[in-house]
């Protein structure tokens, strides 16, 4: 059924063949991989096989390290319209805005809660007025935050906890409505509550989204991929899915085997 | 740490430098209490020789708008504006600049030219002030007298642009310095949303560092204020107020060393102690501004390590 689905469905990102050398050094080679929505795919490998860099090959995030050289594509369906981000398929900016991404420490800017999630919405779509309230009282509903911070908009969003910090991020990008998210090993730096509260949220939001993830934690990944990519020195080694992750002894011996 | 390595000569060596720290540490409570002394001793002198003024009603005569020494009129009050005129000009000028430049350091400029700019303004820092006095005589006063068509070219503007080069280096460091220190996933956040370079600057980095920039600017103009050969060299001299950008003017500390050099006696004479002395208070205001809001900033802000 699955499949027939994606058979009639195009992917929403499709990298191929995406080879990332930073001052000629391979840190990624080959890679090929698609994302369709509605599925969280989960990149899984050893530190330093290039999964951040896969990641941020995705929204050219990569351009910003000095000597860094991409070759391959990375398709991006937007609008029933595809073209290849490396072949001035969209602007710059208007990329990130479709292709959100989230970090490993929750990069909040130290502004009020409220400026965190106004910023760009007033940079961008020019919203202002009572469209902004309701659009900020949306999106932190959206992320689980409006109980929350409702009477304190406008504290400092580094007083808020790490689990509450890494959804306001979440927010924060929501609101650029992109379509497509990547998280880089978005709950590494929460505690297992907040981690917890993270992974029903991404369970949630894939209805709506395509999710390109890496997890440190093989339990984790089980919980929430729909498909894993593993990761072996800038290469995909194995590509596993719904049948792969249902029995964890076989998933545990087929990581082992591939790490 | 040296004694956990369990290595017995470093250990030793720690014993040793014990020692020697009690020295250093002597060394500079001396030399802290002398520099405290000192600042103690010129604030007392000031207040001595200005004593005079009070005790014989003379203050009225220095908080006055009009210096002509010979038909006994010694206000210092049009210098006193000259100054802040001529520091404020200066610091709209050269705060922008700083602006720009560190745009140009964190966001634009990458590489070899990145590393130029940087080691040009760190240049700029060591060139004596005699020198933009003296190159701005022969190369901006010319082309201010012609093209504006007023004066002597010898003008609070010129005065300005001259002293904006000095104050910029200052500026620069400063801030370039704060925003350094903001933690790099900011960047990477704010890339990550799509904002353009000069976004980031705008909407995330300044406002992010806006103590930092508050800080800046107070040293600028603390710099503005103090700076006496520009001033003296370019400005004219003439002992009225700032009403226009194209007339001269004298500032207090061009002011403290004309009269300084000719005079040694006479009311004029005191009333450049009164002049010192308000510089002194300016000066010393800005550093405990300084001191209060990087005191302050400290708590809220998101710095590398936290």
């Amino acid at each position: 059924m699955e499949e027939t689905v994606r058979k009639i469905m195009e992917p929403i990102l499709s990298v191929e063949n995406l080879s990332v050398h930073f001052s000629d050094k391979p840190v990624l080679q080959d890679v090929s991989l698609s994302l369709w929505p509605g599925e969280i795919t989960v990149i899984v490998g050893p530190s330093g096989s290039g999964k951040s860099t896969l990641l941020r090959a995705v929204n050219r995030l990569n351009e910003l390290y000095p000597h860094c050289r991409t070759s391959g594509s990375v398709r991006l369906r937007i609008h029933g319209e595809s073209g290849d981000v490396y072949r001035g398929f969209m602007a710059l900016s208007e990329l990130r805005q479709r292709v959100g991404m989230v970090f490993q420490t929750p990069a909040v800017f130290p502004f009020s809660i409220q400026k965190n999630l106004t910023l760009p919405l007033q940079v961008y779509l020019g919203v202002n007025g009572s469209t902004l309230t309701e659009r900020m009282e949306e999106i932190l509903r959206d992320v689980g935050l409006w109980e929350e911070v409702k009477d304190r908009l406008r504290d400092d969003a580094t007083t808020l906890s790490g689990g509450q910090q890494q959804r306001l991020c979440i927010a924060r990008m929501l609101a650029l409505k992109p379509a497509v998210l990547l998280l880089d090993e978005p709950t590494a730096s929460l505690d297992f509550k907040s981690a917890a509260r993270i992974e029903k949220l991404l369970l949630n939001l894939k209805r709506r989204y395509g999710i390109l993830a890496v997890s440190h934690s093989l339990a984790q990944t089980r919980r929430i991929a729909d498909r894993v990519c593993v990761l072996r020195e800038g290469r995909i080694v194995q590509e596993l899915d719904h049948e792969h992750l249902r029995d964890p002894d076989a998933f545990q011996t087929i990581i082992d085997v591939a790490f | 740490m040296f004694a956990c390595n369990g290595n017995v000569e470093t250990f030793v060596l720690f014993r040793l430098s014990d020692k020697s720290e009690k020295w250093i540490e002597w060394i500079l409570l001396i030399a802290t209490c002398i520099s405290a002394v000192a600042i103690i001793a010129i604030l007392s002198l000031l207040v001595a020789f200005c004593l005079p003024l009070f005790t014989l009603g003379r203050i009225r005569g220095v908080l006055s708008s009009q210096w002509q020494p010979s038909g006994g009129y010694f206000g210092i009050l049009p210098m006193c504006a000259g100054s802040l005129a001529l520091s404020l000009l200066a610091l709209s000028i050269a705060f922008p600049a700083a602006m720009g430049i560190c745009t140009l350091l964190h966001v634009l400029a990458r590489g070899v030219f990145n590393r130029f700019l940087l080691a040009t303004v760190r240049f700029m820092t060591g060139i004596p002030t005699v020198v933009y006095g003296f190159v701005s005589v022969f190369l901006l006063v010319p082309p201010m007298r012609e093209w504006l068509g007023a004066g002597t070219g010898f003008s609070l503007l010129t005065a300005a642009f001259t002293l904006s080069l000095l104050i910029l280096p200052t500026i620069v460091l400063v801030l370039h310095a704060r925003l350094e220190q903001i933690d790099p996933i900011l960047r990477l956040a704010s890339e990550a949303l799509g904002l353009t370079p000069i976004q980031q600057m705008r909407h995330v980095l300044f406002p992010v560092a806006s103590r930092g920039m508050v800080v800046a600017a107070v040293l600028g103009m603390g710099r503005a204020i103090g700076d006496t050969l520009i001033s003296l060299m370019v400005a004219g001299n003439a002992p009225q107020f700032p009403v226009s950008l194209y007339h001269s003017i004298r500032t207090l500390t061009a002011h403290v060393a004309l009269v300084v050099a000719t005079d040694s006696r006479s009311m004029a004479y005191q009333s450049v102690f009164a002049a010192g002395l308000g510089l002194f208070l300016v000066t010393g205001l800005i550093t405990l501004f300084i001191r209060k809001s990087g005191k302050a900033g400290r708590e809220v802000r998101r710095e590398k390590g936290f």
